[in-house]
């Protein structure tokens, strides 16, 4: 392939092979950042519900997670938690209250802020293995106005453990900050004993859901239906549940972000064709002074696709580099070699589709018409 | 010398809104090695048509082309293209050189299409420019040349591969008088030098320094 003759001829029509390469290297970020996207929405779905393998969420009300919309008594909760026939690992259930202080910035994204009602002594079941990156990861047992911040929740109310943060107008104190978790939503939460959390948010009496943990592992369906049958006006809702929720709800949006991907791709594989369509035309006595000369069709179609293979690596490998601030902005783990390879490929699949006609019609450029052009 | 281009009873007819039209009408022609030969007539005589005929860059309705003793008919596209490139060279009226290339570049192509090597590329097509007068312009784009100037490059890279046979389609057509003086001069020296030529034109003071010229009128070579 004559890769010297084909860069000369792209310098020769600079104009059109920038604005073809800016196109590329468009639509390559473009498909480069929803594959971001898309991972980093299911990364933090599926990171969030990881946590809660072999737990079951009653909750009523709303069918959100986590579960702002719902309410239940807390005395109806506390009767499910005494209940000794279930299995249950008592440490590790819990009443919580969820309430949701700031919207997500944009659809289908978890919320910006959130506070979570946690009962004294029952950290762990909503915290786990988080530790504190400052101050403390529990409440004391005599804890009054007191808040343990997520990483992002710390940055979310600039504050540090000793400083005081307003939760819906009322003072709260720090008492410690999180390291980063992978449930997005500890993140996001500044975390209060379950009675600040009713008072401020005036939810006496109420619980926005029971964090049940079944001591074995394998019962944790068994003790759903039990509990179904028993409380049916509840919804009663395992780990794979909600994974099968979360898939059905995160559907929309990936289909959407591949349609978005989708699209870049056809409008790369349209710029490039249009563009080597018009080259092909405008050199058709060029390429037949060529196959007069003694340059086989094999070598034509080289050269074309030679062009072709450059103007998408330029707008491809740009593109794909650009791609990788927007992971980092997106939290996300970096696009992997693997990936970044996916991403390049792309581009050389739009360029090679985008050019196999052009490419034919080049080949198919007969000397003797090519010397009559005019 | 033997004979280097033989036709037997050629025919050419092109079908143009439907109706058929005879470019070339059984065409009998020699052409020894050699010879330097001037095809002259009027337009839509047939006398580009045959010279695309003899460097096999269209195949005839009829009829038969030898080069060198192999006939051209029935090649498949791969021979055809080994045939341009090794044994016919072709001069055009526009010079059709690629513009994005040098003079140099231009001539090189032809040797790259060969097969050549590059260094020996490099050294031939260096070669082939001093000879035509162009040593000291290898460097230049076409636009950055004369009229003149580019078809000496043409030139060049026609004989690049040492062709058996130089194929020119008026190739002083697009040049003053004086410039396609030279260019024919050109011919004469390589003519002189062994190299057969086919030559067509319409300029009479060209012909007349071709050592053959056969007259084309109405797709027939004139006695």
């Amino acid at each position: 392939m004559m890769f010297d003759i084909a860069f000369k001829n792209l310098g020769a029509r600079k104009t059109r092979s920038i604005l073809c390469v800016l196109v590329v290297m468009v639509s390559v970020y473009l498909n480069g950042s929803t594959a971001t996207m898309n991972n980093w929405m299911y990364e933090t779905m599926t990171g969030e519900l990881a946590r809660y393998m072999g737990k079951i969420y009653v909750q009523q009300g709303g069918s959100s997670y986590p579960p702002f919309d719902s309410t239940i008594a807390q005395a109806t909760a506390e009767e499910i938690l005494a209940r000794t026939d279930l299995g249950l690992n008592r440490e590790e259930s819990t009443p919580l209250v969820f309430v949701r202080t700031e919207r997500a910035m944009m659809p289908f994204m978890p919320a910006r802020a959130m506070v979570i009602g946690v009962p004294v002594g029952k950290e762990n079941a909503l915290l786990g293995s988080v530790e504190a990156a400052t101050g403390v990861n529990r409440f004391p047992e005599t804890a009054g106005d007191v808040a343990i911040l997520g990483e992002e929740a710390a940055d979310y109310y600039q504050a540090t453990v000793g400083q005081e943060v307003t939760i819906n107008g009322q003072k709260v104190q720090v008492i410690g900050v999180l390291q980063p978790s992978s449930m997005e939503s500890v993140n996001r939460a500044a975390v209060v004993p379950l009675p600040v959390a009713q008072r401020l948010f005036r939810k006496e009496g109420m619980v926005s859901a029971v964090l049940l943990t079944a001591s074995d592992v394998n019962r944790v369906t068994e003790v759903a239906t039990a509990l179904k049958q028993d409380y049916p006006l509840l919804q009663v809702t395992t780990q794979e549940d909600m994974l099968a929720e979360a898939r059905k709800v995160l559907r929309f949006p990936l289909f959407y972000m591949s349609m978005m991907s989708l699209t870049g791709f056809i409008v790369a594989v349209a710029v490039i064709m249009s563009t080597m369509v018009m080259a092909i035309t405008e050199r058709t006595r060029e390429i037949g002074t060529l196959r007069a000369i003694g340059a086989s069709r094999r070598l034509v179609l080289g050269m074309i696709l030679a062009e072709i293979l450059m103007l998408s690596l330029l707008g491809g490998i740009p593109g794909t580099l650009l791609s990788v601030p927007m992971a980092a902005v997106m939290k996300t783990a970096l696009p992997t070699p693997v990936q970044l390879t996916r991403i390049v490929l792309f581009a050389a699949v739009a360029g090679i589709l985008g050019g196999l006609y052009p490419a034919w019609r080049a080949t198919q450029v007969d000397p003797l018409e090519a010397l009559r052009y005019e | 010398m033997g004979n280097i281009i033989e036709t037997h009873d050629l025919w050419k007819v092109y079908r143009m809104d439907g109706v058929a039209v005879e470019a070339l009408r059984g065409v009998n022609l020699t052409v020894e090695a050699g010879a330097f030969i001037a095809l002259v007539g009027p337009s839509g005589s047939g006398k580009s048509t045959l010279l695309h005929l003899l460097g096999a860059m269209d195949t005839p309705t009829r009829g038969e082309v030898r080069l060198n003793g192999r006939s051209l008919t029935g090649m498949s596209d791969a021979e055809r293209t080994r045939l341009c490139c090794h044994e016919v060279g072709f001069v055009f009226q526009t010079f059709n050189l690629l513009p994005t290339l040098s003079a140099l570049e231009n001539v090189e192509i032809a040797l790259r299409l060969a097969g050549v090597s590059r260094r020996e590329r490099h050294t031939r097509a260096a070669e082939l420019l001093e000879r035509v007068g162009l040593g000291g312009r290898m460097g230049h784009l076409p636009r950055q040349l004369s009229g003149g100037e580019r078809q000496r490059v043409a030139v060049a890279r026609a004989l690049a591969n040492q062709p058996a046979l130089l194929l020119a389609d008026e190739p002083t057509g697009n040049l003053d008088s004086a410039t396609g003086q030279a260019i024919v001069g050109l011919f004469r020296q390589l003519n002189a030098e062994g190299q057969t030529i086919v030559l067509v034109t319409h300029n009479p003071e060209v012909a007349a320094q071709a050592g053959r010229v056969l007259r084309m009128r109405d797709g027939r070579i004139q006695p």
